[in-house]
C-alpha cells in the first residue's frame, strides 16, 4: 500500500484535535496573562515610581522566577497541559523548558547533569535570539 | 519466518506496577506507588522494579537462582541500562533483546528456542517507565509536552515470566519472527499508525506459514497499538491482505480506565501485552491466543534526522491446556 492511502486510513479512524478550541484557550489564557503583567507594570510605574522600561524588565524577571519555581514544585506541567500555548509561548514557557530540563539531569551531577543539559531546549531560543536581535539592530543602525 | 516448538511452556509470571498517572484495571502481584523506588533517579528505579520481579518470579516458583538456566530481558533505556544493571544482581548467563514494545514476544522467542536446544528453565524479564522513556524519547518529564489524543502513555512497571521444558498448563506453539516494516510514516506521536503496518505484515506471514485462518485462534491479541491504531489494524489486514479479523484485542487499550481513553489512546510499552494476557485473558475462556508485540523503532536522532519510523512485530502462538 502506499504512503498517501495508508495516511487516509489512519485520517479517517483517529480522533481529530480540537484545533479550534485549543487557538482559543492559546488565546485567552496568554492575553490574560499579558493583561496582567501588564497592569503590574503599570502599578511599578504609578505607585513604586519605577520607570516604565525597568518596570518591563522586572515584569519579566517576575515571570521567569515565578514559572520556573512552579516547575519546580511540580506544578507547572499540569498548568501548560490545560492552557497550552498561552504559556508556552511568552518567556513563561522559556523559563519552563529551562527548569524542567535542569530538573531531569540533577541526579547526573552540577557539571554533566545539570550545567550541560539545562539549556537543550532553551538553548535554541537562546541562540537564534541573539543571533536575531544583531541583525535587526544593524538594520535599525542603518535605517 | 515461523518455527515451531514442542518443549516451551509458560510456568509462571510476577508483574509489578509502578506508579502511572492513569488508574489501572489490573491487579498485579506488586504494586510500588513510587517512580524512583527510593533510588536517585527514575533509570535506576526501573532498574530495582527488574530486581524485584525477578527475585518475585523465583520466590513464587520456589526456584533457585542455580535452577535458571537463562535470563533474557530487555527494556526501552538506551543500552538497555534496567536489563543489564539488574542482570549484574544476579549470578545467571543474561541475554539482552531490543525490540522497543516487541520485547515481550521477542523474548519469548529466544527463550523457545533455547528450551528447544537443551536450556531447561529460563526467566524472560521486560519492564517499562514511563518518565524514563518520555525523558529519552521525547521532552523532560517537567516540561508536560502537550499530548495529541492518539498519543499512547508508556505504562511504567516490569513483567518476569519463567519458561520452562516441564510440562505446564500454557505451551508456546509457534513463534514468526517479524519484518522491520516502513511505509514512510513519521509522526512519532502516532505509534498506533506506526506499527500497524508490521502487525498486520507478522500476522499476515504468520497466517500462510502455519496454513491457518484467524479463525483458528479464539483470540488474536496486540500489544500497544491503542484504541485508534487496532481499528487501523483492521481496516489495513482488509485492504491489504484481504484478511477479515474479528476476534482481536488490543492489550495497551486495556489498561488504563476507559474514561481516559477521551484524552489518549490508551498504553504503551512492553509490559502491557503480559500484563493484559495474564491478569485477564488468561481468566477468560480462551484456548488458542496469537500475542502480538507490536515495536516502533525510532529514536529522538532518527526523528531529528527526519527519519520516517520503522517498526517491527514478532508473534507468538500460545495454547492454553487445562
Amino acid at each position: 500500500m502506499k504512503l498517501e492511502e495508508y495516511k487516509k486510513i489512519v485520517k479517517s479512524i483517529s480522533k481529530k484535535e480540537d484545533k479550534l478550541k485549543n487557538v482559543l484557550i492559546s488565546f485567552l489564557i496568554g492575553g490574560l496573562l499579558g493583561l496582567l503583567m501588564e497592569l503590574l507594570a503599570v502599578f511599578l510605574n504609578k505607585k513604586l515610581n519605577i520607570p516604565l522600561d525597568t518596570a518591563y524588565m522586572w515584569v519579566t524577571v517576575f515571570l521567569v522566577v515565578s514559572s520556573s519555581i512552579l516547575t519546580g514544585l511540580g506544578f507547572f506541567d499540569k498548568v501548560v497541559s490545560f492552557a497550552k500555548c498561552g504559556l508556552i509561548v511568552p518567556t513563561t514557557g522559556f523559563a519552563h523548558a529551562m527548569t524542567s530540563a535542569a530538573i531531569d539531569h540533577e541526579s547526573e551531577g552540577l557539571i554533566k547533569g545539570v550545567g550541560s543539559n539545562m539549556f537543550k531546549l532553551a538553548g535554541s531560543i537562546i541562540i537564534y535570539g541573539v543571533v536575531g536581535a544583531f541583525f535587526f539592530a544593524l538594520l535599525k543602525g542603518v535605517m | 519466518m515461523t518455527l515451531n516448538f514442542k518443549n516451551s511452556y509458560i510456568l509462571d509470571i510476577y508483574s509489578l506496577l509502578g506508579r502511572n498517572e492513569y488508574n489501572v484495571s489490573i491487579k498485579p502481584d506488586k504494586l510500588i506507588y513510587d517512580y524512583y523506588d527510593e533510588e536517585k533517579s527514575v533509570e535506576q528505579g526501573e532498574c530495582k522494579y527488574q530486581i524485584r520481579t525477578i527475585k518475585g518470579i523465583l520466590k513464587k516458583t520456589k526456584m533457585n537462582i542455580e535452577d535458571i538456566d537463562v535470563l533474557v530481558g530487555g527494556d526501552l533505556q538506551s543500552q538497555l541500562f534496567a536489563s543489564s544493571f539488574s542482570a549484574r544482581k544476579f549470578d545467571i548467563p543474561h541475554i539482552g533483546l531490543y525490540s522497543a514494545c516487541a520485547t515481550f514476544t521477542e523474548s519469548l522467542l529466544v527463550s523457545s528456542l533455547l528450551l528447544e536446544n537443551g536450556c531447561k528453565n529460563i526467566i524472560a524479564t521486560t519492564s517499562a517507565h514511563n518518565l524514563a522513556s518520555e525523558k529519552q524519547f521525547r521532552f523532560p518529564i517537567e516540561y508536560g509536552a502537550l499530548r495529541k489524543k492518539v498519543n499512547t502513555f508508556t505504562a511504567t512497571g516490569s513483567v518476569s515470566t519463567l519458561l520452562t521444558k516441564n510440562k505446564s498448563n500454557i505451551k508456546i506453539e509457534s513463534a514468526t519472527i517479524g519484518k522491520v516494516v516502513d511505509l514512510g510514516f513519521t509522526d512519532a506521536n502516532d505509534f498506533g499508525a506506526c506499527m500497524a503496518p508490521s502487525a498486520a505484515k507478522t500476522i499476515y506471514e504468520h497466517l500462510k506459514d502455519t496454513n491457518r485462518t484467524p479463525d483458528y485462534y479464539d483470540l488474536i491479541l496486540t500489544g500497544d497499538l491503542g484504541i485508534y491504531g487496532i481499528e487501523i489494524l483492521k481496516e489495513y489486514l482488509k485492504k491489504e491482505y484481504k484478511i477479515n479479523v474479528k476476534n482481536i484485542l488490543d492489550a495497551g487499550s486495556m489498561i488504563y480506565d476507559e474514561k481516559y481513553l477521551d484524552t489518549i489512546a490508551g498504553a504503551s510499552g512492553p509490559i502491557c501485552l503480559p500484563l493484559i494476557l495474564f491478569n485477564k485473558i488468561l481468566k477468560e475462556n480462551y484456548k488458542k491466543i496469537l500475542l502480538v508485540g507490536t515495536g516502533s523503532l525510532h529514536s529522538k536522532t532518527s526523528c531529528n534526522l527526519s527519519e520516517s519510523i520503522p517498526s517491527i512485530s514478532h508473534a507468538v502462538s500460545i495454547e492454553v491446556i487445562k
